[in-house]
């Protein structure tokens, strides 16, 4: 018996990992958002239900899938979370959670200590409370994501605290990486990548800060500045979207991964297995050049990058 | 000595309902879902013979008869076949993914 972070031996196309965008509602409406333009009524009502979600589990449980990220807009905003959570980790997937967790409480912080989720990722964008609410657009979403921090600090579930690179918080992005880096076993991730909304909209890129900012900022922290290089290094390696990597969006469309959706495969009228070893691979990734092999959207090459899975 | 006390060949192992097992890529995992188990950010990997052993682990069969069974499945000496089944029961129940069953011997009414 072999214990083990992650599995050494895959076959090339094997559907190991998992992005599910379970809704595009949210509570709060941050500036950046690619969903939001999604969070409408007549949108979520689209969106799965229930046992079309367990049906679309079991069916990747059968397949071999073992990491599933559950991710939304706001995964906790769905009534039904937990149900689709306890069912996701019931069958054996090691479970990462996307949350902006202004909905974690005592009672949804208990239940992750229950049924404990591999990692749970959280986005904290400002250190102060008028900073933070000008991202979110929500008055009072700062304290109510420190809140969840703390509850879920103090029952020791795996924790990271993601950041993204904006002009409303470019000055603040070292004090929030200081305030993590000082909470013992948490993690800090500076996310610079900004995505066009969902329905085409380029609103997140009036925020995006230049090549030259992002510079300057990686040179005001040795950390930053080691992982800005390491990115900067030409990636010769073959996308692994699609590989063993795929999404699967909130109406429940098979992708390729949560950045090129332009075709998908509909996992309400058929199989997973049929989806992704026989549709997926016939999808086109048209933000990866082959030449320099750098993702990026081709329209908006001079405000940020768009990244895989 | 091919068991170890109190790991004797008439002692029966019950899987722990705690511990999911998934077939990934052709490989045995055994996924830990409980807070309360020692490792629980680590996956298992069983070789062939570890899952058919595990596989056999119902609460009710003898040790002896689950390797007995394995035994028949492979061309491996008996005495390999039984320190490689200790080391696994082991390994196993330090990980609490198994634990022993009380079994009643003696007659019955």
């Amino acid at each position: 018996m072999v214990r083990q972070d992650k599995l050494r031996h895959l076959p090339d196309r094997f559907p190991l990992a998992c992005q599910w965008e379970l809704t595009c509602r949210c509570n709060l409406h941050c500036v950046m958002c690619y969903t939001d333009c999604f969070n409408r009524p007549e949108r979520i009502r689209e969106e799965l239900g229930t046992e079309e979600i367990f049906r679309i589990m079991d069916e990747l449980a059968d397949a071999g899938t073992l990491e599933l990220c559950l991710t939304g807009g706001e995964p906790l905003a769905r009534q039904d979370f937990f149900t689709l959570y306890d069912h996701a980790v019931r069958l054996g997937f090691l479970v990462t959670v996307f949350t902006n967790g202004t909905l974690i409480r005592e009672d949804e912080a208990d239940h992750f200590v229950k049924l404990p989720p591999q990692r749970i990722e959280i986005s904290l964008h400002a250190s102060t409370p008028e900073g933070f609410d000008r991202v979110t657009q929500c008055q009072g979403s700062y304290r109510r994501c420190l809140d969840a921090i703390e509850l879920l600090r103090a029952r020791r579930i795996p924790l990271v605290l993601k950041t993204t690179a904006l002009t409303l918080n470019r000055h603040d992005i070292l004090t929030i990486k200081s305030r993590v880096d000082r909470f013992e076993g948490t993690r800090f991730q500076l996310g610079e990548d900004l995505r066009p909304e969902l329905d085409g909209g380029d609103g997140p890129f009036r925020y995006a800060l230049s090549r030259d900012e992002l510079d300057a900022l990686h040179a005001e922290d040795p950390a930053l500045q080691r992982e800005a290089c390491a990115r900067s290094r030409p990636d010769t390696s073959p996308c692994r979207s699609g590989l063993h990597r795929f999404h699967i969006d909130a109406v429940g469309r098979l992708q390729l991964c949560s950045g090129n959706r332009r075709s998908s495969y509909d996992l309400r009228s058929g199989s997973f297995r049929e989806g992704f070893f026989e549709a997926l691979p016939t999808f086109a990734c048209q933000w990866k050049r082959p030449q320099d092999q750098e993702l990026s959207h081709p329209s908006k090459t001079n405000h940020g990058t768009v990244s895989h899975v | 000595m091919l068991f170890s006390a109190p790991m004797g060949p008439e002692s029966v192992y019950a899987k722990n309902p705690d511990f999911i097992q998934r077939n990934v890529a052709g490989e045995c995992i055994l996924v830990p879902i409980h807070r309360r188990l020692p490792d629980r950010n680590s996956i298992y990997v069983l070789n062939e013979t570890g899952a058919e052993v595990w596989n056999r682990l119902d609460g009710r069969v003898p040790l002896r008869a689950v390797i007995d069974d394995v035994h028949g499945l492979y061309d491996v000496a008996r005495e390999q076949l039984h320190r490689d089944v200790v080391t696994l029961m082991t390994d196993l129940l330090s990980i609490q993914a198994i634990e022993e069953v009380s079994v009643a011997h003696g007659p019955t009414g």
